[in-house]
């Protein structure tokens, strides 16, 4: 389905959905699940917590379905519902104590330089390029390993496509330090895939 | 002139289109001398992309066949 014809097929969805029609929601959770759980795992790291997130996620977007007005997106709605849960969840889970690795950085000479020059680019073709398994589980692990806020935001702006006021506003952290998080999320994640091109 | 270590702290800020007229000639003199950069800001810059088709979940069927008894008990109600 074009993607016009999939977003007029979702409002009429929608419209179906806050009129009482409840299978037409259970079509919206149908066609929404697999990414509102894949936020929520990404995020807070439990298969376990991620499904009651999913379920509240779910549960919140159809007890305020009359909110969503106009022409606003109910996948890009229940996604945000569920990335703010998301956020609260992990923000409770930091408190119960988490051991983080630090992240990893480029190094320098004393002047400045690269000290370890990229030894391959592997960035062409990469928007296309279907990923194998291996480079999957890589991808993933690396950004298992960084320390929640840093992955956090991450997951929020290069994977869910927020911008950074709203993650600003949903994780109380200002402009400046989300965006100095990300990039260092990025440069440790860049290192992560180079080191798997050039090291297998 | 720039070092590399400059270039790699300014290359979110040049991706963004945040930096002045100033700063991006510079960062552009550097990596116009510097390929080892080039090919960092190439990778760094596809980074994200390949992040997000990794990060691609189904939710297991258990997990699914509980959401949706959960949410119908819930909405029937």
């Amino acid at each position: 389905m074009a993607d016009e014809a999939r977003a007029e097929d979702e409002r009429s969805l929608t419209a179906r959905a806050q009129a009482g029609d409840i299978s037409a929601f259970e079509e919206l959770v149908a066609r929404h699940k697999d990414r509102v759980y894949g936020v929520a795992l990404r995020i807070v790291r439990s298969e376990a917590d991620a499904a009651e997130i999913t379920q509240e996620a779910f549960l919140s977007a159809y007890q305020h379905l009359l909110e969503l007005r106009g022409d606003a997106a109910f996948g890009t709605w229940v996604h945000r519902i569920a990335a703010n849960l998301s956020v609260s969840r992990l923000r409770h889970l930091k408190v119960a104590g988490e051991t983080e690795t630090p992240l990893e950085e480029p190094e320098f000479t004393d002047h400045g330089l690269l000290a370890h020059y990229p030894q391959r680019d592997w960035s062409k073709g990469a928007e296309e390029r279907a990923l194998d398994n291996e480079l999957r589980g890589a991808i993933r692990q690396a950004v298992d390993r960084l320390p929640s806020g840093y992955r956090e935001v991450f997951l929020l702006k290069d994977v869910e496509g927020l911008s950074y006021e709203e993650i600003a506003e949903m994780t109380g952290d200002s402009v400046p330090a989300i965006k100095s998080r990300l990039h260092r999320a990025r440069v440790a994640l860049r290192a992560a895939i180079d080191r798997f091109y050039n090291e297998s | 002139m720039f070092t590399c270590r400059d270039s790699i702290d300014l290359l979110q800020r040049f991706l963004d289109g945040e930096m002045p007229e100033e700063e991006r000639h510079r960062l552009k003199e550097h990596l116009d001398a510097c390929p080892p950069c080039v090919d960092f800001l190439r990778t760094y810059r596809a980074t994200p992309g390949l992040c997000r088709k990794a990060m691609v979940d189904q939710m297991p069927r258990e997990l699914s066949k509980q959401l949706t008894a959960f949410l119908r008990q819930r909405l029937r109600k």
